[in-house]
């Protein structure tokens, strides 16, 4: 049980520890399928939220294999999604439900 | 995954739901090797897995121990996936028969957001109900750590866990804990390497030579199978380190991902 603690106390300690963060939340909008914008600007080398608002009427996950994220994204409702600090480059992501149309990129800059 | 300035909060319900299913679902648990992630865990995709494993090793008490698994889970929402499992298994030794050893009912909770803080923070539970006579039920919950660092996945599994009922053995907790280090570069299949040990009673712990612990590598992979979901994979050999340990232990696990 000690073991538990400790690890917990130590996430807990090193929370206010770590790289810079974006001040702006970059946003994405799936509608009919697809992301809005398909290119999105995200800053370099500091933590970032993007948020990734679902506008169809269908649910869509978000995921990226070069991002390490696979998160679902409910009809009608907006979510976060926590990235960074990314190495300048560009970062491929699609709807899983619609990778057919949903395709996008994010350019770390 | 890296700190920000927020707080850990408290996940709605949570505590509400683990005891919901402590009273209502008294269940069972058995080892099956595979590492499991506070982040795997999707709104309102329904998941179907299977776990293997089995043992081979020169000495006949030692070789011969299976384990296969079918398992059932729901995302219910962002934070809780409930599963249900049937364990079938042989014990290790001569004139030793497959049977189904137990029915399980797991938990895992996602504490944070991946990628919030530092480290992505999860809690799984499970309730192992024997169905074999004279075999122990048993309950095992621990913390699930995970931490991205550039193109590697690292996941930390501890886990204590307490024999239940009139048939247990040697009372107190057992300590286990599994290790992943994972390399993603491609999606199809990365490499990763593998940790599982289990210490024993904890008060006082086994001589190390005594413990049980296995380390090798893995492959673990996906792919996208269009409107049928995904299927994820994963395969390994791990070798014994200790002497209480089968010289090789072959792991895989399939799981099919869908979401209506």
């Amino acid at each position: 049980m000690r073991i538990f603690i400790l690890a917990a106390a130590l996430l807990l300690l090193a929370g206010p520890v770590g790289p810079a963060r974006a001040q702006d939340q970059p946003h994405l909008t799936i509608k009919n399928h697809r992301f809005q914008p398909e290119r999105l600007e995200v800053p370099a080398g500091v933590k970032f939220k993007l948020m990734v608002k679902n506008e169809d009427d269908t649910a869509e996950e978000f995921e990226s294999f070069e991002l390490n994220r696979e998160k679902v994204v409910p009809p009608g409702q907006e979510i976060p999604v926590f990235l960074g600090p990314l190495d300048k480059g560009e970062y491929k992501f699609f709807g899983d439900f619609h990778q057919d149309t949903a395709q996008g990129v994010l350019i770390a800059k | 995954m890296s700190m920000t300035t927020t707080v850990l909060r408290p996940r709605t319900g949570l505590f509400s739901a683990i005891a919901l299913a402590v009273f209502l679902l008294p269940l069972a648990a058995r080892a099956d090797f595979h590492i499991r992630s506070p982040d795997e865990i999707d709104q309102g995709e329904y998941e179907l897995e299977h776990n293997g494993s089995a043992t081979t090793d020169r000495n006949p008490a030692k070789g011969g121990e299976t384990s296969y698994t079918a398992e059932f889970g729901y995302g219910v929402n962002s934070w809780w996936h409930p599963e249900l499992e049937l364990a079938i298994g042989r014990n290790a030794g001569l004139g030793e028969s497959t049977k189904v050893q137990g029915i399980v009912f797991e938990d895992t909770f996602m504490l944070t957001e991946p990628g919030e803080y530092w480290a992505d923070l999860g809690l799984y539970w499970e309730y192992a109900y024997a169905t074999l006579r004279g075999t122990p039920d048993d309950t095992l919950f621990g913390p699930l750590i995970q931490k991205d660092i550039g193109h590697t996945t690292h996941t930390l599994n501890l886990f204590l866990s307490k024999e239940i009922g009139p048939n247990q053995g040697v009372p107190g907790l057992d300590f286990s804990y599994a290790w992943q280090s994972r390399w993603n570069v491609f999606q199809l299949a990365s490499p990763a390497v593998e940790i599982y040990g289990d210490a024993g009673r904890t008060s006082p712990f086994a001589r190390f030579q005594n413990q049980q612990l296995i380390a090798g590598p893995v492959v673990v992979g996906s792919v996208a199978l269009g409107t049928l979901g995904k299927l994820k994979y994963e395969a390994g050999y791990l070798f014994g380190v200790t002497r209480a340990t089968a010289s090789g232990t072959v792991r895989w696990r399939l799981e099919w991902e869908m979401h209506f």
